[in-house]
């Protein structure tokens, strides 16, 4: 690695040595230089461990539904299953894909895609009286 | 705390207007290559969305069995739904390991985003293999047919991201993903994140909303 690329990397010398022989704690995110088409810093190693946990959690919930398919109205666990699936979907795309932290351009295609698509899909799907 | 850009690598266009983004000048503010994955990922939304919706219209529409309650074995599927969950966080990991120079845990979580990948797709042969021993094939009824086609599709696309991945980390073994390739990173994560999230609503929508 050059001079120039050096000159690129988050913080001191010392605090990559640390990190390095550490872990991944040590470097701030504000300190880690941006990629074309980010407006903030994206999250921290320990906040992609925490969202993660949290989908962990929400997929446990949602197969435990699944068991409860005898015990609760069918419309209930549809409903609570979709919920779940979507909130996971919105946590992977803002988080994971960071378009929370990104360009607003790159949000607004994303839903466009995702608008249309189930707009579209809802029209078919009523016509053939799916939902009946 | 104002934040420097990353410049692009040589060979692509720089911005010398003397602005100091370190990227192309464009209308748009950000790279081309990046703003063409997420119009391709928008696209995709349309393209799986047509196959999720050809499954739920047909899968309670077969003559003759197996039915999806018949063959779907849950336990087995939310373990490799697990594992491409799994998959999203080590490809995040990568990412932060490569924007901050460390080349060694950029190739460790990048393997490892891999092997996950390989898991799943070798639970989704497994699967495969089982349903058609129950007598479920392509060509058995229409829940079958939709079925096969949807996740089969899926898995297409997720091989494609590992074979990307490997690319990566060849391409990094041999030193030629230095911090200023991160977005090369970012863009293959975004591909790999997307497959994530369409999993997120076959699993939901296919495996555990009952028919």
């Amino acid at each position: 690695m050059n001079g120039d690329d050096q000159a690129l990397l988050p913080g001191t010398v010392a605090e990559r040595e640390d990190e390095l022989e550490h872990g991944l704690s040590v470097i701030s995110p504000d300190e880690v230089p941006l990629l074309p088409g980010e407006e903030r810093a994206h999250p921290s190693p320990f906040q992609y461990v925490i969202i993660f946990v949290i989908l962990c959690v929400i997929t446990a919930l949602e197969i435990g539904l699944y068991y409860l398919e005898d015990d609760l109205p069918w419309s209930l666990i549809v409903g609570l299953l979709l919920v779940m699936a979507l909130i996971k979907f919105v946590m992977v795309a803002s988080w994971f894909m960071h378009l929370r932290t990104d360009k607003p351009i790159f949000r607004r295609f994303f839903i466009m895609g995702g608008v249309a698509a189930i707009t579209l899909f809802t029209i078919v799907l009523t016509t053939f009286r799916v939902f009946d | 705390m104002a934040q420097a850009t990353l410049p692009v690598p040589s060979g692509s266009q720089h911005d010398d207007h003397g602005h100091g983004h370190g990227h192309p000048e464009t209308t748009t503010g950000t790279t081309n290559t990046k703003l063409a994955m997420w119009v391709f990922l928008s696209s995709e939304c349309l393209f799986f969305g047509a196959f999720i919706a050809t499954y739920l219209l047909y899968r309670g529409r077969s003559l003759k069995g197996p039915t999806p309650k018949d063959v779907y074995n849950i336990p087995f599927t939310s373990v490799t739904s697990f594992i491409l969950l799994m998959s999203s966080l080590t490809m995040v990991l990568a990412l932060a390991a490569i924007q901050r120079g460390d080349h060694r845990r950029f190739r460790v979580w990048l393997i490892a985003t891999a092997l996950f990948g390989l898991t799943f797709i070798s639970g989704q042969i497994y699967e495969f293999t089982e349903f058609y021993r129950e007598g479920l094939s392509l060509s058995t009824n229409t829940f079958g047919s939709s079925f096969f086609v949807l996740t089969g599709i899926h898995g297409m696309h997720v091989t494609v991201g590992i074979i990307w991945l490997l690319s990566l980390w060849g391409l990094s073994m041999q030193g030629k993903i230095e911090v200023q390739h991160s977005e090369k990173v970012e863009i293959a994560g975004l591909y790999w994140h997307f497959v994530d999230v369409v999993w997120i609503v076959i699993f939901t929508v296919v495996y555990l909303i009952p028919a």
